[in-house]
Protein backbone atom coordinates (compact mmCIF):
# COMPACT_ATOMS: atom_id res chain seq x y z
CA UNK A 1 0.00 0.00 0.00
CA UNK A 2 1.27 3.54 -0.69
CA UNK A 3 -0.02 6.07 1.39
CA UNK A 4 -1.54 9.46 -0.35
CA UNK A 5 0.68 12.59 0.58
CA UNK A 6 -1.23 15.59 0.87
CA UNK A 7 0.50 19.43 1.45
CA UNK A 8 0.45 22.58 0.47
CA UNK A 9 2.79 24.21 -2.21
CA UNK A 10 3.07 27.67 -2.24
CA UNK A 11 3.60 28.90 -6.05
CA UNK A 12 4.21 32.25 -5.63
CA UNK A 13 7.17 31.51 -2.77
CA UNK A 14 10.56 32.26 -3.71
CA UNK A 15 11.62 28.85 -1.92
CA UNK A 16 11.68 26.38 -5.40
CA UNK A 17 8.78 24.35 -5.51
CA UNK A 18 10.84 21.25 -5.69
CA UNK A 19 12.79 22.19 -2.72
CA UNK A 20 9.34 22.44 -0.70
CA UNK A 21 8.66 18.94 -1.94
CA UNK A 22 12.10 17.57 -0.70
CA UNK A 23 11.78 19.21 2.56
CA UNK A 24 8.45 18.33 3.51
CA UNK A 25 9.41 14.65 2.72
CA UNK A 26 12.36 14.84 5.15
CA UNK A 27 10.10 16.49 8.14
CA UNK A 28 7.42 13.25 7.01
CA UNK A 29 9.91 10.95 7.78
CA UNK A 30 11.21 12.54 10.62
CA UNK A 31 7.77 12.28 12.22
CA UNK A 32 7.52 8.39 11.27
CA UNK A 33 4.54 9.25 8.90
CA UNK A 34 6.41 8.00 6.13
CA UNK A 35 8.57 5.06 7.05
CA UNK A 36 12.00 3.03 6.46
CA UNK A 37 10.68 0.64 3.31
CA UNK A 38 7.42 2.49 2.53
CA UNK A 39 6.75 3.07 -0.89
CA UNK A 40 6.40 7.26 -1.63
CA UNK A 41 3.27 7.89 -4.01
CA UNK A 42 4.24 7.75 -7.76
CA UNK A 43 6.07 10.86 -9.44
CA UNK A 44 2.50 11.31 -11.42
CA UNK A 45 0.20 10.54 -9.04
CA UNK A 46 2.05 13.23 -6.50
CA UNK A 47 2.19 15.60 -9.51
CA UNK A 48 -1.79 15.30 -9.54
CA UNK A 49 -2.25 15.03 -5.92
CA UNK A 50 -0.09 18.64 -5.75
CA UNK A 51 -1.15 19.89 -9.21
CA UNK A 52 2.54 20.38 -10.21
CA UNK A 53 4.16 19.65 -12.75
CA UNK A 54 5.88 16.05 -13.24
CA UNK A 55 8.87 16.85 -13.64
CA UNK A 56 9.20 19.00 -10.39
CA UNK A 57 8.42 16.29 -8.48
CA UNK A 58 10.84 13.92 -10.43
CA UNK A 59 13.70 16.34 -10.22
CA UNK A 60 12.70 16.58 -6.04
CA UNK A 61 12.66 12.59 -5.78
CA UNK A 62 16.20 12.32 -7.82
CA UNK A 63 17.77 14.78 -5.46
CA UNK A 64 16.16 12.74 -2.56
CA UNK A 65 17.44 9.87 -3.74
CA UNK A 66 21.52 11.03 -4.34
CA UNK A 67 20.81 12.17 -0.69
CA UNK A 68 20.45 8.61 0.22
CA UNK A 69 16.80 9.49 1.68
CA UNK A 70 14.72 8.12 -1.15
CA UNK A 71 15.80 4.90 -3.11
CA UNK A 72 14.65 3.99 -6.02
CA UNK A 73 13.38 0.55 -6.83
CA UNK A 74 13.28 -0.22 -10.41
CA UNK A 75 9.97 -0.74 -12.25
CA UNK A 76 8.47 0.25 -8.95
CA UNK A 77 8.64 3.99 -7.89
CA UNK A 78 10.65 5.41 -4.49
CA UNK A 79 10.86 3.94 -1.27
CA UNK A 80 12.07 5.47 1.83
CA UNK A 81 15.36 4.34 3.02
CA UNK A 82 17.08 6.88 5.90
CA UNK A 83 17.12 10.02 6.56
CA UNK A 84 20.21 12.09 7.07
CA UNK A 85 18.64 13.18 10.16
CA UNK A 86 22.33 14.98 10.93
CA UNK A 87 21.83 16.78 7.59
CA UNK A 88 18.41 17.78 8.57
CA UNK A 89 18.74 19.03 11.88
CA UNK A 90 21.19 21.31 11.11
CA UNK A 91 19.12 22.76 8.16
CA UNK A 92 16.59 23.19 10.80
CA UNK A 93 19.12 24.84 13.68
CA UNK A 94 20.29 27.01 10.78
CA UNK A 95 16.90 28.82 10.55
CA UNK A 96 16.73 28.88 14.24
CA UNK A 97 19.77 30.34 14.40
CA UNK A 98 18.96 33.34 11.67
CA UNK A 99 15.64 33.65 13.71
CA UNK A 100 17.44 34.07 16.77
CA UNK A 101 19.68 36.65 15.10
CA UNK A 102 16.74 39.39 13.94
CA UNK A 103 15.36 38.72 16.95
CA UNK A 104 18.52 40.17 18.59
CA UNK A 105 18.66 42.48 15.96
CA UNK A 106 14.99 44.28 16.91
CA UNK A 107 16.51 44.07 20.68
CA UNK A 108 14.23 41.29 22.10
CA UNK A 109 16.00 40.08 25.54
CA UNK A 110 17.32 36.88 25.90
CA UNK A 111 14.88 35.74 28.89
CA UNK A 112 12.39 36.57 26.89
CA UNK A 113 13.48 34.16 24.02
CA UNK A 114 14.24 31.73 27.30
CA UNK A 115 10.65 31.66 28.15
CA UNK A 116 8.98 31.03 24.78
CA UNK A 117 11.70 28.24 24.34
CA UNK A 118 10.20 26.76 27.91
CA UNK A 119 6.75 27.24 27.06
CA UNK A 120 7.02 25.30 23.23
CA UNK A 121 8.91 22.60 24.73
CA UNK A 122 6.35 22.19 27.60
CA UNK A 123 4.36 21.92 24.98
CA UNK A 124 5.37 18.83 23.69
CA UNK A 125 5.99 17.02 27.32
CA UNK A 126 2.89 16.15 29.22
CA UNK A 127 0.68 18.25 30.36
CA UNK A 128 1.52 18.56 34.27
CA UNK A 129 5.18 20.06 33.27
CA UNK A 130 3.78 22.46 30.92
CA UNK A 131 0.80 23.28 33.81
CA UNK A 132 3.41 24.22 36.34
CA UNK A 133 5.88 26.25 33.61
CA UNK A 134 2.91 28.29 32.61
CA UNK A 135 2.19 29.54 36.17
CA UNK A 136 6.10 30.30 36.07
CA UNK A 137 5.82 32.36 32.88
CA UNK B 1 14.13 18.51 -29.56
CA UNK B 2 10.00 19.21 -30.46
CA UNK B 3 10.59 23.20 -31.76
CA UNK B 4 13.85 24.97 -32.33
CA UNK B 5 13.48 28.58 -33.14
CA UNK B 6 17.13 30.30 -33.65
CA UNK B 7 17.58 34.09 -33.85
CA UNK B 8 14.27 34.71 -35.49
CA UNK B 9 13.78 38.46 -36.42
CA UNK B 10 10.32 39.84 -37.73
CA UNK B 11 10.00 43.58 -38.45
CA UNK B 12 6.38 45.66 -38.61
CA UNK B 13 7.36 48.28 -41.07
CA UNK B 14 9.77 50.19 -39.03
CA UNK B 15 9.65 48.50 -35.92
CA UNK B 16 11.47 44.92 -34.44
CA UNK B 17 8.40 43.03 -33.27
CA UNK B 18 10.97 40.30 -32.73
CA UNK B 19 14.76 40.64 -32.36
CA UNK B 20 17.24 37.85 -32.15
CA UNK B 21 15.04 35.32 -30.41
CA UNK B 22 16.40 31.43 -29.82
CA UNK B 23 14.36 28.75 -28.09
CA UNK B 24 14.34 25.10 -27.60
CA UNK B 25 11.28 23.09 -26.69
CA UNK B 26 12.01 19.18 -25.76
CA UNK B 27 9.81 16.56 -25.79
CA UNK B 28 7.58 16.47 -22.51
CA UNK B 29 8.38 20.13 -21.61
CA UNK B 30 6.04 22.59 -20.52
CA UNK B 31 7.64 26.15 -22.17
CA UNK B 32 6.28 29.24 -21.30
CA UNK B 33 6.54 32.42 -23.20
CA UNK B 34 5.68 35.38 -20.71
CA UNK B 35 5.82 38.84 -21.17
CA UNK B 36 4.01 42.21 -20.63
CA UNK B 37 1.61 43.08 -23.75
CA UNK B 38 3.24 44.26 -26.83
CA UNK B 39 6.29 42.07 -25.89
CA UNK B 40 6.60 40.35 -29.04
CA UNK B 41 5.04 36.85 -27.85
CA UNK B 42 2.05 36.59 -30.69
CA UNK B 43 4.50 37.34 -33.45
CA UNK B 44 7.02 35.22 -32.12
CA UNK B 45 4.33 32.35 -32.08
CA UNK B 46 2.86 33.18 -35.43
CA UNK B 47 6.12 33.09 -37.00
CA UNK B 48 6.83 29.53 -35.89
CA UNK B 49 3.60 28.74 -37.26
CA UNK B 50 4.36 30.47 -40.53
CA UNK B 51 1.49 32.90 -40.42
CA UNK B 52 3.85 35.79 -40.71
CA UNK B 53 7.02 35.70 -42.75
CA UNK B 54 9.99 35.88 -40.82
CA UNK B 55 13.08 38.12 -41.70
CA UNK B 56 15.05 35.97 -40.59
CA UNK B 57 15.97 33.19 -38.32
CA UNK B 58 15.42 29.17 -38.44
CA UNK B 59 12.71 27.25 -36.79
CA UNK B 60 11.91 23.52 -36.77
CA UNK B 61 9.29 21.75 -35.94
CA UNK B 62 9.87 18.33 -35.71
CA UNK B 63 6.06 16.54 -35.59
CA UNK B 64 2.55 17.57 -35.54
CA UNK B 65 1.32 20.22 -33.87
CA UNK B 66 -2.48 21.93 -32.95
CA UNK B 67 -2.85 25.82 -32.54
CA UNK B 68 -4.56 27.76 -30.09
CA UNK B 69 -4.58 31.51 -31.87
CA UNK B 70 -5.00 34.75 -29.81
CA UNK B 71 -8.06 35.76 -31.60
CA UNK B 72 -10.71 32.65 -30.82
CA UNK B 73 -13.44 33.30 -33.93
CA UNK B 74 -14.61 30.39 -34.96
CA UNK B 75 -17.46 30.01 -37.79
CA UNK B 76 -20.11 31.87 -35.54
CA UNK B 77 -23.19 30.61 -36.89
CA UNK B 78 -22.52 26.91 -36.41
CA UNK B 79 -23.46 25.52 -33.48
CA UNK B 80 -20.56 23.89 -31.13
CA UNK B 81 -21.72 20.37 -31.99
CA UNK B 82 -21.77 21.28 -35.86
CA UNK B 83 -18.29 22.57 -35.25
CA UNK B 84 -16.90 19.36 -33.52
CA UNK B 85 -18.32 17.52 -36.57
CA UNK B 86 -16.91 19.90 -38.78
CA UNK B 87 -12.71 19.67 -37.37
CA UNK B 88 -13.39 15.97 -37.29
CA UNK B 89 -14.52 15.68 -40.98
CA UNK B 90 -11.04 18.32 -41.71
CA UNK B 91 -8.32 17.07 -39.25
CA UNK B 92 -7.29 13.26 -39.08
CA UNK B 93 -5.47 13.67 -35.63
CA UNK B 94 -8.85 15.14 -34.35
CA UNK B 95 -10.75 12.78 -31.97
CA UNK B 96 -14.61 13.69 -31.73
CA UNK B 97 -15.27 12.05 -28.30
CA UNK B 98 -12.05 13.43 -26.51
CA UNK B 99 -13.87 16.98 -27.76
CA UNK B 100 -17.15 16.18 -26.29
CA UNK B 101 -15.69 15.17 -23.49
CA UNK B 102 -13.83 18.20 -22.30
CA UNK B 103 -16.97 20.44 -24.05
CA UNK B 104 -18.94 18.73 -21.32
CA UNK B 105 -16.69 19.36 -18.58
CA UNK B 106 -16.56 22.77 -19.09
CA UNK B 107 -20.00 22.88 -19.24
CA UNK B 108 -20.42 23.89 -23.12
CA UNK B 109 -23.83 23.73 -23.96
CA UNK B 110 -23.46 22.12 -27.68
CA UNK B 111 -26.65 22.83 -29.46
CA UNK B 112 -25.76 26.66 -28.86
CA UNK B 113 -24.55 28.68 -31.60
CA UNK B 114 -20.94 29.45 -31.55
CA UNK B 115 -21.67 33.50 -31.53
CA UNK B 116 -23.79 33.15 -28.43
CA UNK B 117 -20.84 32.18 -26.33
CA UNK B 118 -19.68 34.66 -23.63
CA UNK B 119 -15.85 35.29 -24.02
CA UNK B 120 -14.54 32.77 -21.72
CA UNK B 121 -16.90 30.12 -23.01
CA UNK B 122 -15.82 30.64 -26.80
CA UNK B 123 -12.21 29.99 -25.26
CA UNK B 124 -13.05 26.56 -23.83
CA UNK B 125 -14.79 25.74 -26.58
CA UNK B 126 -12.32 26.53 -28.94
CA UNK B 127 -9.47 24.74 -26.62
CA UNK B 128 -11.48 21.69 -26.32
CA UNK B 129 -11.23 21.41 -30.14
CA UNK B 130 -7.21 22.21 -29.98
CA UNK B 131 -6.50 19.77 -26.77
CA UNK B 132 -8.75 17.27 -28.66
CA UNK B 133 -5.94 16.76 -31.18
CA UNK B 134 -3.53 14.12 -30.60
CA UNK B 135 -0.46 16.02 -31.65
CA UNK B 136 3.18 16.03 -30.59
CA UNK B 137 3.44 19.78 -29.51
CA UNK B 138 0.47 22.24 -28.62
CA UNK B 139 1.31 25.90 -29.39
CA UNK B 140 -1.26 28.08 -27.72
CA UNK B 141 -1.58 32.02 -27.45
CA UNK B 142 -3.48 33.24 -24.37
CA UNK B 143 -5.00 29.78 -23.75
CA UNK B 144 -6.51 31.20 -20.43
CA UNK B 145 -8.26 34.46 -21.76
CA UNK B 146 -11.19 35.96 -20.41
CA UNK B 147 -11.61 32.83 -18.17
CA UNK B 148 -12.84 32.62 -14.42
CA UNK B 149 -10.24 31.58 -11.61
CA UNK B 150 -12.03 28.48 -11.62
CA UNK B 151 -11.79 27.39 -15.17
CA UNK B 152 -8.26 28.83 -15.06
CA UNK B 153 -7.11 26.28 -13.03
CA UNK B 154 -8.97 23.67 -14.99
CA UNK B 155 -7.79 24.31 -17.76
CA UNK B 156 -4.29 25.17 -16.45
CA UNK B 157 -4.53 21.85 -14.80
CA UNK B 158 -5.24 19.89 -18.44
CA UNK B 159 -2.28 21.55 -19.85
CA UNK B 160 -0.18 20.22 -16.99
CA UNK B 161 -1.03 16.67 -17.60
CA UNK B 162 0.15 16.97 -21.45
CA UNK B 163 3.32 16.00 -21.13
CA UNK B 164 2.22 12.40 -19.10
CA UNK B 165 1.93 10.86 -22.54
CA UNK B 166 5.49 12.72 -23.88
CA UNK B 167 3.73 15.28 -25.55
CA UNK B 168 4.77 19.19 -25.16
CA UNK B 169 3.78 22.64 -24.98
CA UNK B 170 4.53 26.18 -25.91
CA UNK B 171 2.13 28.60 -24.75
CA UNK B 172 2.45 32.16 -24.23
CA UNK B 173 1.08 34.38 -20.98
CA UNK B 174 1.50 37.83 -19.69
CA UNK B 175 -0.15 36.15 -16.30
CA UNK B 176 2.56 35.23 -13.88
CA UNK B 177 0.29 32.99 -11.55
CA UNK B 178 -0.45 30.93 -14.94
CA UNK B 179 2.78 30.21 -15.65
CA UNK B 180 3.91 29.49 -11.48
CA UNK B 181 2.35 26.24 -11.60
CA UNK B 182 2.86 24.16 -14.34
CA UNK B 183 5.79 25.75 -15.89
CA UNK B 184 8.77 23.87 -16.98
CA UNK B 185 10.98 26.30 -18.90
CA UNK B 186 10.02 29.94 -19.11
CA UNK B 187 11.40 32.38 -21.13
CA UNK B 188 10.99 36.42 -20.02
CA UNK B 189 10.26 38.41 -23.13
CA UNK B 190 10.50 42.37 -23.32
CA UNK B 191 10.77 44.59 -25.76
CA UNK B 192 11.59 42.01 -28.89
CA UNK B 193 13.96 39.99 -26.99
CA UNK B 194 14.31 37.13 -24.33
CA UNK B 195 15.75 38.87 -21.08
CA UNK B 196 15.90 35.77 -19.32
CA UNK B 197 15.21 32.04 -19.71
CA UNK B 198 15.66 29.13 -17.59
CA UNK B 199 13.75 26.77 -15.35
CA UNK B 200 11.13 27.98 -13.01
CA UNK B 201 12.81 26.73 -9.89
CA UNK B 202 16.44 27.68 -10.82
CA UNK B 203 15.44 30.94 -11.91
CA UNK B 204 13.84 31.61 -7.96
CA UNK B 205 17.78 30.40 -6.73
CA UNK B 206 19.50 32.40 -9.36
CA UNK B 207 18.17 36.12 -8.04
CA UNK B 208 18.40 38.03 -5.25
CA UNK B 209 16.99 41.10 -3.98
CA UNK B 210 19.61 43.60 -2.76
CA UNK B 211 19.23 47.17 -1.22
CA UNK B 212 22.01 49.60 -1.34
CA UNK B 213 22.08 53.19 -0.59
CA UNK B 214 20.97 55.52 -3.59
CA UNK B 215 23.57 55.96 -6.75
CA UNK B 216 25.23 52.74 -5.91
CA UNK B 217 24.99 50.56 -9.33
CA UNK B 218 24.62 47.27 -9.01
CA UNK B 219 24.97 45.24 -12.76
CA UNK B 220 21.04 43.93 -12.18
CA UNK B 221 17.99 45.25 -12.64
CA UNK B 222 16.46 48.33 -10.71
CA UNK B 223 13.08 47.15 -9.56
CA UNK B 224 12.55 49.89 -6.78
CA UNK B 225 13.46 53.14 -5.37
CA UNK B 226 12.66 54.55 -2.02
CA UNK B 227 14.09 57.63 -0.30
CA UNK B 228 17.01 56.50 0.05
CA UNK B 229 17.82 53.07 -1.23
CA UNK B 230 17.82 51.41 -4.91
CA UNK B 231 16.28 48.08 -4.67
CA UNK B 232 17.99 45.80 -7.69
CA UNK B 233 17.25 41.92 -8.51
CA UNK B 234 20.35 40.90 -9.39
CA UNK B 235 22.26 37.57 -10.00
CA UNK B 236 23.53 35.76 -6.40
CA UNK B 237 27.18 35.73 -7.80
CA UNK B 238 26.79 39.72 -8.00
CA UNK B 239 24.80 40.53 -4.68
CA UNK B 240 25.58 43.10 -2.54
CA UNK B 241 24.09 45.52 0.34
CA UNK B 242 21.51 44.02 2.40
CA UNK B 243 20.16 41.35 0.54
CA UNK B 244 16.59 39.64 0.48
CA UNK B 245 15.19 36.52 -1.87
CA UNK B 246 13.73 37.35 -4.37
CA UNK B 247 10.14 35.81 -5.52
CA UNK B 248 8.66 34.97 -9.06
CA UNK B 249 7.18 37.89 -9.25
CA UNK B 250 9.82 40.31 -8.35
CA UNK B 251 12.24 39.11 -10.65
CA UNK B 252 9.21 39.41 -13.90
CA UNK B 253 8.86 43.18 -12.96
CA UNK B 254 12.54 44.01 -12.27
CA UNK B 255 13.36 42.26 -15.52
CA UNK B 256 10.38 43.99 -17.49
CA UNK B 257 11.04 47.57 -15.96
CA UNK B 258 15.27 47.29 -16.55
CA UNK B 259 15.10 46.26 -20.29
CA UNK B 260 16.24 49.12 -22.46
CA UNK B 261 14.76 49.24 -25.75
Amino acid sequence: MVRSVWFKIDFASHVPVYKQIKEKFKLLILTGELKPGDFVPSIRTLADDLKVNVNTVARAYRELAMEGVLEPVRGEGYIVRQLNEEGFIRSNIENFVDAVERCKEVGIGIERLMSLLKEIYGRRDDGSEREELGEEL
Amino acid sequence: MVLSVKNLVKSYRNKRAVDGVSFDVGKGQIFSLLGPNGAGKTTTIKCVLGLRKADSGEITINGSYSYLPEQKEMYRYLTVEKMVHTNERISRSFDAKRALDLLEEFQIPLKEKIANLSHGMNTLAYLSLVLAEDVDLYLMDEPTWGLDPLMRNKVLDLIRTIPQNGKSVFYTSHILSEVEKIADIVAIMVKGRIAEMDNLDDLKEKYVACAVPKGQRLSGYLYRSTKDEDIYVVKRSEANGKIQPADFDMIFEALVKGVKA
